[in-house]
């Protein structure tokens, strides 16, 4: 039982950290929060849905098309939400972030309606079973697919030249530019790696949560949550809060299941309200005592 | 009578008054040609939403603070008149009241974790609030109706009289609007309006000045959640059912897209943002569901285009077609902004043992220094030996690792910035940091934020003019006089060429009335004769009294000016004495100044 909603919780923790690691890309290069985000897995979604009923393909094999279609979204937005106001305080970027948001969200009303759609599952939607519990090919899929993604985005990011310059980018932007990277191209791809990310995760969650136009807001929460957990900018620190939120809401409502006693004492604990609850009293109390994030060490801004 | 006449006409004219006065008559005839009841419905929420987004002024606009809890504190208002009127039968007096209460409780309640926060993460948990109240009011079912929350809330009453549907309501909601917009503006003028603004652009000259900027944040929220809660109250009434649609982040959304399209300073532009805002959906009604993308567009538009919303544009639209006349200086007022030395014996400043790093980096190590009243001390050192970061320690920006600071006996290590700087510690800066759209004179007048007990009570209470402003405007003026700057006094502090921009720091310090004058770098960007006019003023002020510690690489400045002098290398105190002594200590020479053939070359 603890093993299977282990499996199921480093499933949902790998879309997460997927869109985790392009929220933290995105906010690392511009110093901003984007807090469209979420409605860009939310467009990965439906951008998968699209092209399943069009080319009746897998998940697996739409997931090419699909990213390289929110990759220049992304690229894109960036020229909406981010150069216009690139010399603004951060402020005015997470407001024309929210503004872009809500064109995604009315877009996909309008296309495709307020009800849930259900998006195509990565291979098949059966079971394997292993050891004595049963995994959804999906839930496998996503982690397969998750791993490899970010092991590609470390890649890119740490062994390649571009890497080299979209990190010195994110670090330094006038040194960047000092030495002649071209730093608005740098920022105009990370917010496509960053979007293709979220879109790669749209895709995925879209086939177990299914999707509905309004399902943005939720998402840049549990991503910005994941970061401020992981410690501000950090990466690695992202995913970890990813997996931390992950386990939490999956374990926390279903510990009745594990330890029986619990559902006699205290039955309204084990809510997916009050777990939501308890998730963003968490937040609020990290937020409070640990500004820099669970793993952060202290690090004082200099006047 | 003539006079008063033509102060009101003087006054009506000035700035874009006159478009205010016709757009407020049209406002007021509008409903006068309202034949449905779905207009005047309508014409209702508008003011509801104006309501609100006057309230998201303060922490928004004025406050600078991007909260995403407005519309929460809109969804609890509206659930207590929901719940109090439909399941006890309260009745307006009490179900108000109410619903500004509890969200005023709600915003002091998470004001404390929250507010300290930067702003990403008071942005995250004041949505984080949102998202737990919009759970509450959908899981506790026996109070709020749950999904689909409570209907049959009666019309508002008052002491026995019903304000129903139409006009009843509709006066009521703009009646509190007009109130609303009287208690704004009231508070965000004057002294502490101008208080607002430098806690706002500039949060570290604000605590260096003695602003308390986290005591203003904290009044601009509650005043925020008390307006919203009342918008809240007004339009459970209005609609008459409330549901968790009222808690929604849409509400956020809206009050946001009303506050930067219209202006988000500007009273006016909470009203003109509500109208067009809601208006919106009913101009585009051939466009049904699009036409939430164009509320998006609009947002995004305003943004990019016009931070400073519809109304800002037009103010500079009229500054550039018809350019005001500066109103007249005010008269310099005298009062004495150099203390005379205290009486007791002993150092003014002293400096105990203070160590203070950064990771692995000791910027500080062990440093004990002393400055004696009226004394002129200059502190040295290579770029990055720890000059600034004394002056950080000193004025409480960082805080000490281990050691003590004392002024006048008193320790104050550890005590928050502003609290030192009211103690009588000013400063100025590096990088200079002046409101860069405010006026010179403006600049310097805030800082008599402490002396006339400015504060949100007295500004509100004061009349037409706010009678602290003038007096902190005259002083100014005073202190810019003293130091030979007053005839930039209405330039935009940003427009100055650098040296003067220092002198207009070192006039704010002054005007803080303070012992002890930290002085970062003062002679950079003057000009020699300049130099020797700073130096000829700091020295009539040291004999008044003041002591002034100097950080300064100009040696041809500093060595005669100075009293005694100490030099920093790496973190650690190399050298102290006169300035005789120090130019002839080899260790500061090998440090820092190096060899007279050197420096020639």
């Amino acid at each position: 039982m603890l093993l299977q909603i282990l499996a199921n919780a480093l499933a949902l923790g790998a879309a997460y950290a997927l869109l985790a690691l392009g929220f933290v890309l995105i906010l690392n290069a511009t110093g901003a929060v984007n807090f469209a985000h979420g409605d860009m897995v939310m467009a990965g979604g439906y951008v998968a849905i699209a092209m399943g009923s069009v080319l009746q393909l897998p998940g697996a094999l739409l997931l090419p098309l699909v990213v390289a279609v929110m990759a220049l979204l992304g690229f894109v937005f960036s020229w909406f939400a981010y150069f216009p106001l690139k010399n603004r305080p951060p402020v005015s970027v997470f407001i024309s972030t929210i503004a872009l948001g809500i064109i995604f969200q009315n877009s996909a009303n309008a296309i495709y309606g307020a009800a849930p759609r259900k998006g195509p599952p990565l291979l098949s939607e059966g079971n394997f079973g292993m050891g004595g519990i049963t995994i959804g090919a999906q839930a496998l899929g996503i982690v397969v697919v998750a791993i490899v993604l970010i092991v590609a985005q470390h890649l890119l990011l740490n062994r390649s030249g571009i890497g080299r310059k979209l990190r010195a980018t994110a670090q330094d932007r006038e040194m960047a530019e000092a030495v002649g990277i071209r730093v608005n191209r740098m920022i105009a791809l990370t917010f496509a790696l960053g979007s293709a990310l979220a879109g790669a995760a749209g895709l995925m969650l879209s086939n177990t949560f299914f999707i509905t136009p309004t399902d943005g807001t939720n998402y840049v929460i549990k991503a910005y949550i994941a970061v401020t957990i992981g410690g501000w900018g950090s990466l690695s620190g992202a995913v970890c809060g990813a997996l931390i939120i992950a386990l939490f809401e999956v374990l926390f409502p279903s510990l009745p299941l594990l330890i029986p006693p619990l559902k006699i004492i205290a039955p309204w604990l084990f809510t997916q309200t009050a777990s939501t609850i308890l998730l963003y009293v968490g937040l609020l109390a990290i937020m409070f005592f640990r500004p820099q994030g669970l793993f952060g060490e202290t690090v004082q801004r200099r006047v | 009578m003539n006079a008063v006449v033509r102060s009101v006409m003087g006054w009506s004219r000035s700035g874009i008054r006159p478009l205010f006065i016709l757009g407020i008559i049209l406002l007021a005839l509008w409903p006068t040609l309202m034949t449905s009841a779905y207009q005047m419905r309508i014409f209702t929420i508008v003011g509801i939403y104006a309501l609100l987004s006057l309230g998201y002024q303060f922490i928004f606009g004025h406050a600078g603070a991007l909260s995403l809890t407005q519309g929460t504190f809109f969804g609890v208002g509206a659930y207590v008149t929901g719940i109090l009127s439909v399941r006890y039968g309260l009745g307006g007096e009490f179900t108000v009241l109410l619903s500004i209460a509890l969200p005023l409780a709600l915003a002091a309640l998470i004001a404390a974790p929250v507010l300290r926060l930067e702003s990403h993460y008071f942005a995250l948990a004041t949505l984080g609030v949102g998202q737990v109240m919009l759970l509450v009011a959908i899981s506790w079912q026996d109070l709020t109706g749950g999904a689909n929350g409570l209907s049959g809330i009666p019309g508002l009453t008052l002491f026995g009289l019903e304000f129903g549907k139409g006009y009843g309501i509709m006066a009521v909601v703009w009646v509190c609007v007009a109130m609303g917009a009287f208690v704004s503006w009231r508070i965000t003028r004057g002294l502490y309006g101008a208080a607002l603004v430098i806690s706002r652009e500039n949060r570290i000259a604000a605590l260096s000045i003695g602003i308390d900027t986290a005591q203003l944040r904290y009044a601009m929220f509650l005043l925020s959640a008390m307006f919203a809660g009342l918008a809240g109250a007004l339009y459970a009434h209005t609609i008459r059912v409330v549901s968790p649609e009222a808690l929604e982040f849409a509400i956020m959304v809206a009050c946001l897209t009303i506050t930067v399209v219209g202006g988000r300073t500007h009273i006016a532009g909470a009203i003109l943002g509500a109208i067009l805002i809601v208006n919106l959906p009913e101009w585009f009604r051939a466009m049904e569901k699009y036409y939430l993308i164009a509320y998006g567009i609009a947002l995004l538009a305003m943004i990019v285009a016009a931070p400073y919303g519809l109304i800002g544009l037009l103010e500079q639209w009229r500054a550039k077609l018809l350019p005001e006349k500066p109103p007249a200086m005010p008269p310099a007022e005298p009062f004495i902004f150099v203390r005379a030395a205290r009486s007791a014996a002993g150092p003014l400043l002293e400096i105990r043992d203070v160590h203070k790093h950064f990771g692995g980096l000791k910027a500080l190590n062990g440093i004990s220094l002393m400055v004696a009243p009226g004394q002129i001390f200059g502190l040295i050192g290579p770029n990055g030996s720890g000059k600034t970061t004394m002056l950080n320690v000193i004025t409480g920006i960082y805080r000490a690792d281990s050691g003590s600071v004392y002024l006048d006996g008193t320790d104050i290590h550890n005590k928050r910035s502003f609290v030192i700087a009211q103690s009588g510690i000013a400063r100025t800066f590096q990088n200079i940091n002046l409101v860069e759209e405010m006026s010179v004179l403006d600049n310097v007048a805030v800082a008599r934020y402490g002396f006339d007990n400015a504060g949100l009570v007295q500004t509100f209470a004061a009349g037409r003019i706010d009678p602290a402003w003038k007096r902190a405007r005259s002083n100014a003026m005073y202190v810019l006089e003293g130091l030979g700057v007053a005839t930039v006094a209405q330039s935009a502090a940003g427009s100055l060429a650098y040296g003067l921009k220092r002198k207009v720091e070192i006039a704010r310090a002054l005007a803080l009335e303070p012992r002890l004058l930290l002085l970062d770098e003062p002679a950079a960007g003057l000009n020699e004769g300049e130099q020797l006019d700073l130096a000829d003023r700091l020295r009539a002020f040291a004999r008044g009294g003041l002591a002034i510690l100097v950080i300064e690489h100009n040696m041809p400045f500093l060595m005669p000016l100075a009293e005694r002098m100490a030099c920093l290398d790496y973190g650690d105190l190399i050298a102290e004495g006169t300035p005789a002594e120090i130019r002839a200590n080899p260790l500061v020479i090998e440090a820092y100044l190096g060899t007279p053939e050197e420096k020639r070359a």
